[in-house]
């Protein structure tokens, strides 16, 4: 190749370059038809007008396409593995060499599309960290064979453990898994999984298309077609429209632990998670099955979620905040549904505490409900004046109807809210034993954070105009990795108490 | 407890900043006012409005550009000893952020045009941390950031775990 030229390369150190395997043109091409869903459009629309020649040359000209631009991405495509470093060089007309030193590589993941089972390949992906928030990836190898992929993890493994070129020794083979989901457990956490925005979406659906497609479980009409053969299931409809709703709404409830169960199923069949010399491996998936590494240096912090109904039935997410993301998704999800002591022992290969001792817990002030209330309570007394208003109030809401639905709204809303924000706070709680801190924050999304203080980067104390009035100001803690939106913080902490924290966080 | 290890002996920045701030905000709000200004006559000059806006916008304006900068300036404070850096700055919002020497992962001492006319520059401290990984000093003479950017340097680890 002229490019070696054109990139003068050390090449001594590296290893002769490889190309991905040739079936990425077949792997591939599920990628460009997702990319392409106004193609699929047009197609519709002229199928539905049966122009079916032009639908032909479409589908002719975008297949030949494809495989032609993949074809010249194969061809430009090579890899080369050094002792310390991969190296890969792509691009037709900008051509790119980047080089990742396995010093700076944070994950290796390991994903196998169905397409890559029955061909037995792999898609590759070496995370560094570097592009966390931007849409880039670090590099990635989208279709090798599996064997060069778990070569390739275990080389990089080796090299991190210090013993470069070493051959690699499955160590996990027959220990038994950290953390692993039977069918049981499977389905457990599909039905936690049951999704309001799935049901919210799916009756916006049903009201707006139904009646061009036919199902709108909320009308009678569909209830009577489908009940043809019961009869008096079929009466009962027909005299009470409250039937169709109640039916309707059973079917999206339905539908709704349906979806949850058959995502959860697709992503965390068959979870395993093992604990590797270097880190944690985990392995999931029913149709694309995925396996990552995740090394212990590198874990910054850990997330454990739950809400109300998991937390009523003692159950947890166990995640992993570390420099890279999880297939740009945020956090590594290490255990999708644990009891707590199975979230311990899953901390406790790493070293990490799980709880403080139970009397180090400590709790925020109140006035973060009173803040709060305090915000969003006043207007409440406009729409509760009215009728004291006498006709002057009735006059000022019949000229601005909007007005008056707004302040019912507001009348609603704002006590809600204000209980919702006292149940969050009866679950914030801060806790500093030893050398790591604890956070709980959040009832409707409750997390608990546990970050050694040794992985805290800066710390922040913030009051603004109207947390001062209260006398409270918030700690943040700046850590690496994450998510954009993942932030570590105390809330409503009195500036004595808040000062105090932090000197003892910074003592360390 | 040991409070005393946050360093509290808060320093203002080189009072030249002051005038920087100045320059800034008229910066910002001439070319405002005067578009503002031109709004006003092509448009509103012959509603009963005339002449409002501008005046509404030339006192916010003015109060930018006379009173805030002083304020600003005023809040604005640095701390530091041998291994915290400190900087305080806010009222309205109020920020009092520190940042371990050990931490820090890169280091700028930038200087802008207007930096350059007051002979000032700002010290950017890079650190690991998502949130709030780029912490700011503004105003510092630059001697001092080639200082404290030594300073810091002499403490950066080579590697984040």
């Amino acid at each position: 190749m002229t490019e070696a030229a054109a990139l003068p390369l050390s090449g001594d150190a590296l290893g002769p370059p490889e190309r991905l395997h040739p079936l990425y043109l077949l792997t591939g091409l599920g990628k460009s038809l997702k990319g392409a869903w106004g193609l699929l459009a047009a197609v519709a629309v002229l199928g539905s007008q049966e122009r079916w020649l032009l639908v032909a040359l479409i589908g002719i000209g975008f297949v030949v396409a494809s495989i032609g631009s993949l074809f010249l991405k194969w061809m430009k495509l090579e890899y080369r593995v050094g002792a310390d470093e991969i190296r890969i060089d792509s691009g037709w007309l900008s051509r790119t060499s980047r080089a990742i030193p396995f010093d700076r590589v944070t994950d290796v993941d390991l994903e196998q599309s169905p397409v890559h089972r029955l061909f037995g390949l792999a898609r590759v992906r070496l995370e560094t960290g570097a592009s966390a928030g931007s849409k880039e990836e670090d590099g990635v190898l989208d279709t090798i064979s599996l064997d060069r992929a778990e070569a390739l993890r275990d080389h990089i493994r080796a090299r991190r453990r210090g013993e470069a070129m070493a051959p690699a020794v499955e160590a996990t083979v027959d220990t038994p898994p950290l953390y692993a989901m039977d069918i049981g457990r499977l389905a457990t956490a599909g039905l936690f999984n049951f999704s309001l925005a799935v049901i919210a979406g799916l009756f916006g659906v049903t009201q707006t298309f139904g009646d061009v497609l036919g199902f709108d479980p909320f009308e009678r009409s569909f209830w009577i077609g489908l009940l043809a053969r019961a009869e008096p299931l079929q009466k009962l409809v027909v005299a009470h429209q409250i039937v169709a709703i109640l039916a309707g709404t059973i079917v999206l409830v339905l539908l709704g632990i349906g979806t949850g169960l058959v995502r959860t199923a697709l992503r965390e069949y068959g979870f395993r998670l093992d604990r590797t010399e270097t880190g944690l491996r985990r392995r999931r998936g029913l149709l694309t099955l995925t396996d990552v590494t995740i090394p212990a240096k590198r874990v910054q912090a850990a997330i454990l979620a739950n809400g109300p109904i998991r937390n009523g039935f003692g159950w947890w997410v166990v995640k992993l905040q570390s420099l890279a993301m999880d297939g740009r998704k945020g956090d590594h999800v290490v255990a999708p549904l644990a009891r707590e002591e199975e979230a311990a022992s899953v901390l406790q290969s790493l070293h990490w505490p799980i709880a403080p001792e139970a009397s180090s817990w400590q709790r925020v002030s109140r006035a973060f409900i009173g803040s709060y209330a305090a915000a969003i309570g006043p207007p409440m007394i406009l729409p509760l004046a009215v009728p004291f208003l006498g006709s002057a109030g009735l006059s000022v809401v019949a000229m601005l109807p909007f007005l008056g639905v707004m302040a019912i709204l507001w009348l609603i809303a704002a006590p809600v809210l204000i209980v919702a924000r006292w149940m969050g706070w009866r679950h914030t709680r801060y806790a500093l034993d030893g050398d790591t801190l604890f956070v709980e924050t959040g009832w409707w999304r409750h997390r608990r954070r546990i970050l050694p203080l040794r992985k805290i980067q800066s710390i922040d104390l913030t009051e603004n105009f109207w947390s001062r009035a209260f006398g409270i100001c918030t700690l943040r803690l700046g850590v690496a990795g994450g998510g954009g939106f993942a932030d570590h913080h105390v809330p409503a902490l009195s500036r004595q108490e808040a000062q105090l924290l932090r000197s003892r966080l910074l003592a360390q | 407890m040991t409070v005393d290890i946050i360093p509290a002996d808060l320093q203002p920045v080189e009072p030249s900043y002051l005038n920087a701030l100045r320059l800034q905000a008229a910066i910002f709000w001439v070319p405002v006012f005067l578009g503002v200004l031109v709004l006003d006559r092509v448009l509103l000059a012959e509603t009963p409005f005339g002449g409002l806006l501008p005046a509404v916008i030339g006192l916010i304006g003015l109060s930018g550009v006379a009173i805030a900068p002083d304020r600003i300036y005023r809040r604005l404070g640095y701390a530091i000893d041998g291994r915290l850096l400190r900087t305080v700055r806010g009222w309205l919002f109020h920020t009092d952020t520190v940042v371990p020497f050990v931490r820090v992962q890169h280091i700028d001492v930038t200087r802008g045009p207007v930096d350059k006319i007051f002979g000032t520059a700002s010290l950017v401290v890079h650190t690991a941390g998502t949130h709030n990984s780029v912490v700011v000093l503004p105003g510092l003479s630059p001697e001092r950031a080639a200082e404290i950017r030594d300073a810091i340097r002499g403490e950066i680890r080579a590697d984040a775990e």
